[in-house]
């Protein structure tokens, strides 16, 4: 897979994005460290078009003077929506990436088929979750298994840079009231991840998340921090792809436990 | 003076005394058999007035003042007739009303994680809270029985016991996506009454096994000690580990199990428990022994070598030793009531646990001897141990 990189022009300003692979359209938000790309993003562009923003100020990219909130950045990403893809498709955010597409299924919930919330920061009960001081700090929160990162991948001290644009857009390091009261509006079919080694966000804030959206499934992935990506992509792939090819049915065993089937 | 099941519910910090039964089988002839254990000679009509003898024993111990009483799992030979000691332990919740029913416990590498949180959750409910949960590995031979890799016990084990508790505690219904279990959704009716959970036991005979429990916040259970010092390092290292985990055990979170005969005088009790030993080790350990030596030489059940000596050593010197070693180096409780309360008093001085684990039934150690070791025990023993 090689993501090409593009350049569109919205009402706030020029969004940069990437493209790989062919298919049904499917949207990637990335985290607050900015775009990785791991080996779930190279499988699953495999099977779909997969469209990454860049969100404004992240990875090097200019930010936009009037988009200075959650709910700004979410109208964004619903404009961009209309105008590269051309209609509504499956969505994935990642840790921050997942917070801005809960409210973006708030927003423009007529633009999302199913939304995949994977780790999402944005409803961290009051102090709970550690949060990194420095780089080191970062890595080890992130990685359980740091020796998978792809050797390209960008340091992690750029992604620390990265998430200085989080009080940017006034995201909170805690719950985002406002959105968590609009929650149980959102009936679009969800799938929520969790790494059950996250120190970062806390499991509390899954379930609390499980507990409010309507139509969702929470899922836990052993053995992965929080970037699940990165620790267990065969596990997360499994679910996910399950998940976006059967929707609900992605709870049967489609499958065979008979070894010597005959 | 006699002691009483009010009393009992008055103590809040004291040694806790269990009545353990491996219910094994008892009428065969004493010849060693290799594995697997031929079931050629089994009679299920004798097994079945087995079965009585023992569960009425088994309830009859809340009478002689036991704070729990437990059983636990083993497959494919007379060394235990409980393929799922659950089922014992859904005999003994109504007939009891005190004693904590423990479990310890199902294998967990072996078995459905999911069954298991639902059926110790039952037992939980019908018990009224009295479960005590041991979440065990298993010895090697059950690993063949069950067609499980031992080298993949321990990866088990750690997921199994991470799964089983999100089933009690999650809030919500929840997936699991792991190494060794895959559920796309999992909600169990019932859920345990213990909130957060019933209190778990782990086997920490090694000092892998003794951090495991410790990181999962059980209390740590030991049996067929070789000697008193390898207990005691056991204990450290399991201590050491949940300090480091941000947690105090506290004495009742060490359990020791010991062979246990307790008569009118010394010689009666070593008398009788020289002959369960004797059917106990040539019968009930005979084709353990060799599926054991099959399973440690071959795979990894143990993931240090460390460990793998530690564990043969330890049967080694078991094998070895007699009883009067056994008795002096504190491994066996076995005499009178007035010699057993000095075997109790010394162990503990010397460990410090805080829940000593009888296993009564030792190989063919007659079911009237037992009874009769019970209200020795109740009146003789436990008035001079119970505040230790």
């Amino acid at each position: 897979m090689q993501p090409q990189a593009h350049k569109i022009p919205l009402s706030t300003g020029e969004l940069t994005y990437f493209v790989a692979g062919e298919g049904r359209p499917l949207l990637y938000l990335h985290p607050a460290g900015g775009v990785r790309w791991t080996r779930v993003l190279e499988e699953l562009a495999k099977s779909f078009a997969l469209h990454v923003p860049v969100m404004p100020g992240f990875d090097g990219t200019r930010t936009h003077d009037t988009v200075k909130s959650m709910r700004g950045l979410a109208a964004l990403a619903g404009e961009f929506m209309e105008k590269a893809i051309a209609g509504p498709c499956d969505v994935i955010g990642c840790s921050f990436g997942g917070y801005l597409a809960a409210w973006l299924a708030a927003e423009r919930p007529e633009l999302i088929d199913h939304l995949v919330l994977e780790c999402p920061a944005g409803f961290r009960p009051k102090g709970r979750g550690e949060r990194p001081a420095d780089a080191d700090a970062l890595r080890k929160l992130l990685f359980l298994h740091p020796e998978k990162l792809p050797p390209e991948s960008k340091p992690v001290e750029q992604e620390v840079g990265n998430r200085k644009m989080l009080p940017h857009y006034g995201a909170t390091p805690d719950t985002d009231e406002e959105l968590f009261a609009r929650l149980p509006s959102i009936d679009k079919l969800t799938l929520i991840l969790h790494g059950t080694a996250d120190r970062m966000i806390p499991k509390e804030s899954v379930q609390l998340l499980k507990s409010r959206l309507p139509h969702s499934y929470l899922v836990y992935v052993w053995d992965a921090a929080h970037a699940i990506e990165v620790d267990q992509p065969e596990r997360m792939l499994a679910v996910l792809g399950s998940f976006l090819e059967r929707s609900e049915g992605f709870m049967v065993n489609w499958g065979t436990l008979a070894v010597n089937p005959g | 003076m006699r002691y009483t099941v009010r009393a009992t519910e008055d103590r809040t910090i004291a040694m806790k005394f269990s009545f353990f039964h491996l219910m094994p089988y008892t009428h065969l002839d004493l010849q060693s058999h290799d594995w697997p254990f031929p079931n050629r000679d089994f009679d299920p009509a004798k097994a079945s007035a087995l079965y009585k003898t023992y569960v009425e024993s088994m309830i009859h111990a809340e009478a002689c003042g036991f704070d729990w009483v437990g059983c636990n799992e083993h497959h494919f030979s007379p060394y235990g007739m409980m393929a799922n000691c659950n089922l014992i332990g859904g005999a003994l919740v109504y007939p009891t009303k005190r004693v904590k029913i423990a479990m310890i416990g199902n294998l967990v590498p072996l078995n459905n994680p999911i069954r298991i949180a639902e059926e110790y959750a039952m037992l939980d409910c019908m018990s009224g809270g009295r479960l005590v949960a041991g979440l065990m590995r298993g010895i090697p031979h059950e690993y063949l029985a069950y067609n499980i890799p031992p080298g993949e016990s321990w990866e088990r084990q750690r997921e199994a016991v991470q799964l089983i508790l999100r089933c009690w505690t999650e809030p919500e219904p929840f997936g699991w996506e792991g190494k060794h279990f895959q559920y796309r959704q999992i909600s169990i009716w019932p859920k345990p009454m213990q909130k957060p959970h019933p209190p778990l036991v782990i086997s920490a005979s090694n000092a892998d096994s003794a951090k495991f429990a410790a990181e999962m916040r059980a209390t740590m259970g030991m049996v067929l000690l070789a000697d008193l010092p390898s207990g005691k390092e056991n204990i450290r290292v399991y201590r050491e580990a949940a300090r480091e985990n941000g947690w105090e055990p506290t004495a009742e979170n060490v359990l020791v199990g010991m062979h246990t005969c307790i008569a009118e005088t010394d010689d009666e009790a070593r008398r009788w428990m020289a002959h369960g030993l004797k059917y106990f080790d040539q019968v009930l350990m005979g084709g353990l022994q060799a599926s054991q030596r099959i399973v440690l030489q071959k795979t990894r059940y143990f993931e240090s070598e460390e460990s793998r000596d530690r564990w043969k050593s330890r049967l080694d010197k078991r094998r070895t030793l007699t009883l009067d070693e056994a008795i002096e180096r504190g491994t066996v409780l076995c005499g009178s009531p007035e010699t057993v309360v000095k075997q109790i008093k010394r162990i503990h001085g010397e460990l410090g646990h805080g829940v000593f684990n009888f296993t009564v039934k030792v190989g063919t150690l007659p079911d009237e001897v037992i009874r009769r070791g019970m209200e020795l025990f109740r009146d003789r023993v436990l008035p001079h141990v119970r505040d230790l």
